[in-house]
This record gives C-alpha cells, structure tokens and sequence, in this order.
C-alpha cells in the first residue's frame, strides 16, 4: 500500500516538474519573440499610405527593433546593417562602442509598439511616426543584472525608403507627443 | 566599571557593524535627483545623498557610462555627453540600485533639411513641385518646439510662390503649381537666419499648336515643324519627339524625329500623292498635301 503511494507520489511530482517546465519554456518563448508592432495610418497626410507601404512599414519597423535589440544585447554593430541609417544608425553605433567599453548590456524584453504614421511627404521620400513602445528594460554590468523595469517611451520617427525597405533615420525619445 | 561594559560593547559593535558595512559596500540609502529635463548639448548634473563609494551608470543615446563615485556629491554630467535628444537613465548602485530618468531636448534650430520634387518639371502643372522641411540643431537631433518656415519660389526676379508654414511635429511641407515661364526655379525655406535652397529647371510643358509644313525633294519628300512651343511660348526642349506620319494610297509610313534648334525635320519615302500629319505626346499636329512627284 505505501508503494502505490510512493508511485502516485513520484507521478505528481514528476507531472508537477513537467508542467513547470512546459511553462517555463513557454514564457522563454514569449521573451523571445519579436517585437509587435500595431500601425495605425488613418492621421498620415499629405499623401496617403498605401496598403503595400502600411505592409512595408510594419515589416521594416519591427526587424529594425529587433535588430536594435539584438545590437544592444550582445554589443554587435552588425544588426545595425540594413535597417538604421543616418543620425539614428550613428547614435546606436556610438551607444554599441560606449557599452563595449563599460561592460553594459541593454535587453529589451516583450517589446509592444502602437506606431501612428502621423506625416507621409507628397512624393513618398519621407514619413514621420510617432510610436509608444513599451517593453521590460534590462540593463548588466558584465554579464550581472543590475537594473530592471518596464518601460513606457514615445519616440519620434523618420523612415525614408531605401533599395528594398523602409530604413529608420531619426529615432528620438520624447516625454510625450 | 560595570556600567561601562555594555557602553564599551556597544561601541566595539558598532564599530564592527561599520567595518562589515563598508568591506561589503553597504553603506546610507543612496538616492539620486535628476533634471527634470535637458537642453542638447548643456552640461548639468544628478544630486545624491548617501555617504560612501557607490557605482554611478548612465545610459543614453550614445551613452553608456560607468564610474565610481561618492555619495552625497554632485554627479557632472558633461555636454558631449547629453548631445543627442531622447531619454536617458541614470542608476545609482550601493549594495541596492536607484535609477531615475530624464530627457534631453533639442537645442536651437542650426539647420533646415529640404527635400524638394521634382529636380525637372513642365510649366503650368497644378500641384507639381512640393516640398518639406525639417529643422534640426546642431547634433542633428529634430527641433520639435513648433518653428515657422518661409517657403519661396522664385524664378528671375519675380515670385512664383510665398508661404509661411508652421512646423508641426518637426516638419512643415508646401505644394504648389510649377510657373508659367521655362527656365530654373528657385526653391528657399528659410527659419530665422537660416535658409538652404533647391533648384528645379521648368521645363516648356507639352507642344502647343504644332505645325508643319513639307514639299518634295528629289530624293522623296521633306517636312518640318515650325518652331515649337508650349500655351505658354516656352520653346519646347530639343530631344523631344515628334512623330510624322505620311499616308497614301499604298498605306502609312511613320517617323519620328527629335526636335533640333526648336525643330523637328524628317525625310520620307513618297512617290505618290501623300497626305502628312504630325504629333507629339497627345498633341496633334496639322496636316499637309504633298503632290505626286
């Protein structure tokens, strides 16, 4: 009677364990996940989006985030190639080379972007936007977590399109729009 | 002698409590005051209270910062530090971390950047050269603080265009129609003292009452355009085509031909009686009879 008992015991715990682990890896899959990105074009004036445009514009914002996420976290300026140029491409590099060296390392973590299109130039060469990004903000000292916070910023940003995407040339946090 | 043991003890301890604070860097509760908000490119600095070594970090666009400091001492922040505009985080570590946040605002517009359209433009268009202006400081960053540009359009001595426009967001934008006369264009925004100009050549638009006129040759037949112009008198560029079509009774034969010095000029195959047309673009010609050779 205490074997049975012992069996059901073990069986729990291992269930419990698998369990756990069927969580634990289903939040890692949700940390890493790509960033989400809502646009919204109907304030964009004085030309209006396209749908191919609305297409590419969320396409090419959230690789960009997702690339500016991987460049912070792992200090590396090649995810920076493609889809920063300019004044925005310049800080980040600068931002990389800093961090190389104090050690710091920045995470951004269930990023969440409500992206509005709010100027769309008459010939297409330029659309500004205004995203409210929110996301948990990790930042290690070698390698050691020391801060961590979920963050609510506005940016201010110029795409311009590019070859083959739309780039991100001015990225500029503001206390608000 | 017994009263003063536990003052004594107290002591000691005290002073142990110390020396193990200190070898594991605990000290005071740190805390840090930031600017509520920074001009690019001004130095400022982060208050803190707290005694002991703490480690200071800031992280910002193009910042990443970190140093020891002391406690109860002003933080210098410099001005190549606080550069760009955005959001920057300042955190404060003793045994605990204490961070706060400030944001960094565009200096003073230095520079208007003007994108116009179209660089080559036929006179008379409604809508047809727009333009938009962003104005931005000295380290780049986007002057948000509403600005008024002054859009102006001239070509020679007399305005085409004039209009002032407030930035909205950090950009303001014009659209007009392109001038009546041919020649360069000349596209200014001006904020304050600061202007950057454009040029965009007009071009004639499309020929306007074209006309040709033929006779026979020994070799087939010849004709050409009078000079050609645009409604506005504008001669029409050299390169642009015109299409002679000469028909008779064996058929059509179609040539086109650049326009030269203001004139288009071909030579046809025509033994018979020919009637010749003209065209360019959408625009018709004039029809000639040429006899039979």
């Amino acid at each position: 009677m205490r074997r049975v008992a012992n069996c059901i015991l073990q069986f729990r715990i291992l269930a419990l364990a698998a369990t756990l682990l069927l969580v634990l890896s289903s939040t890692s899959f949700a940390v890493d996940s790509s960033p989400r990105v809502q646009l919204n074009i109907a304030k964009a004036g004085p030309r209006a989006v396209e749908s191919l445009t609305e297409r590419g514009i969320l396409r090419d914002y959230r690789f960009a985030w997702n690339s500016m996420a991987q460049a912070l976290e792992f200090n590396t300026f090649d995810p920076l190639e493609g889809p920063f140029a300019g004044e925005a491409k310049t800080w980040l590099r600068d931002t990389i080379t800093n961090q190389q060296r104090s050690g710091l390392s920045q995470r951004y973590v269930n990023q969440n972007h409500q992206l509005e299109a709010v100027f769309y130039a008459p010939e297409g060469d330029v659309m500004e936007l205004h995203d409210t990004a929110d996301y948990q903000l990790q930042i290690s000292d070698g390698g050691k977590l020391i801060h961590e916070e979920h963050v609510v910023l506005h940016f201010v940003v110029l795409m311009t399109p590019a070859a083959d995407r739309w780039v991100i040339r001015q990225l500029q946090a503001v206390p608000q729009f | 002698m017994r009263r003063s043991f536990p003052l004594r003890t107290t002591l000691l301890l005290s002073g142990a409590c110390l020396l193990v604070a200190s070898m594991l860097g605990v000290s005071a509760a740190q805390e840090l005051t930031v600017p509520a908000s920074v001009t690019a490119g001004d130095e400022t600095a982060i208050s803190t209270t707290g005694s002991g070594a703490a480690t200071f970090y800031l992280l910002g666009p193009s910042v990443s910062r970190r140093n020891e400091v002391s406690l109860g001492q002003e933080i210098h922040l410099q001005a190549r530090e606080l550069q760009n505009a955005g959001d920057y985080m300042a955190i404060l570590c003793s045994g605990t971390c204490r961070s706060a946040s400030f944001y960094v605002n565009a200096a003073k517009p230095a520079s208007v950047t003007f994108l116009v359209h179209p660089s080559r433009v036929p006179t008379g268009q409604s809508d047809a050269v727009s333009g938009v202006a962003f104005p931005f400081d000295q380290f780049h960053n986007l002057v948000l603080v509403p600005k008024t540009i002054n859009f102006q359009l001239t070509t020679g001595n007399s305005s085409v265009f004039s209009q002032p426009a407030h930035t909205r967001d950090g950009v303001a934008w014009f659209r007009t129609a392109s001038g009546k006369a041919a020649g360069m264009l000349q596209v200014v925004a001006s904020l304050d003292d600061l202007s950057a100009k454009r040029a965009v050549q007009q071009v004639a638009s499309d020929p306007c009452n074209l006309r040709i006129q033929g006779q026979r040759t020994a070799n087939g037949i010849v004709v050409e355009t009078e000079p050609v112009h645009d409604c506005a008198g504008n001669p029409v560029p050299d390169g642009t085509i015109v299409t002679f079509t000469a028909t008779d009774a064996s058929g059509k034969d179609t040539v086109d031909a650049p326009i030269k010095k203001g004139i288009a000029k071909a030579q046809m195959d025509a033994p018979g009686a020919v009637v010749v047309s003209a065209a360019s673009g959408v625009v018709m010609g004039n029809e000639v009879r040429i006899g039979a050779h």
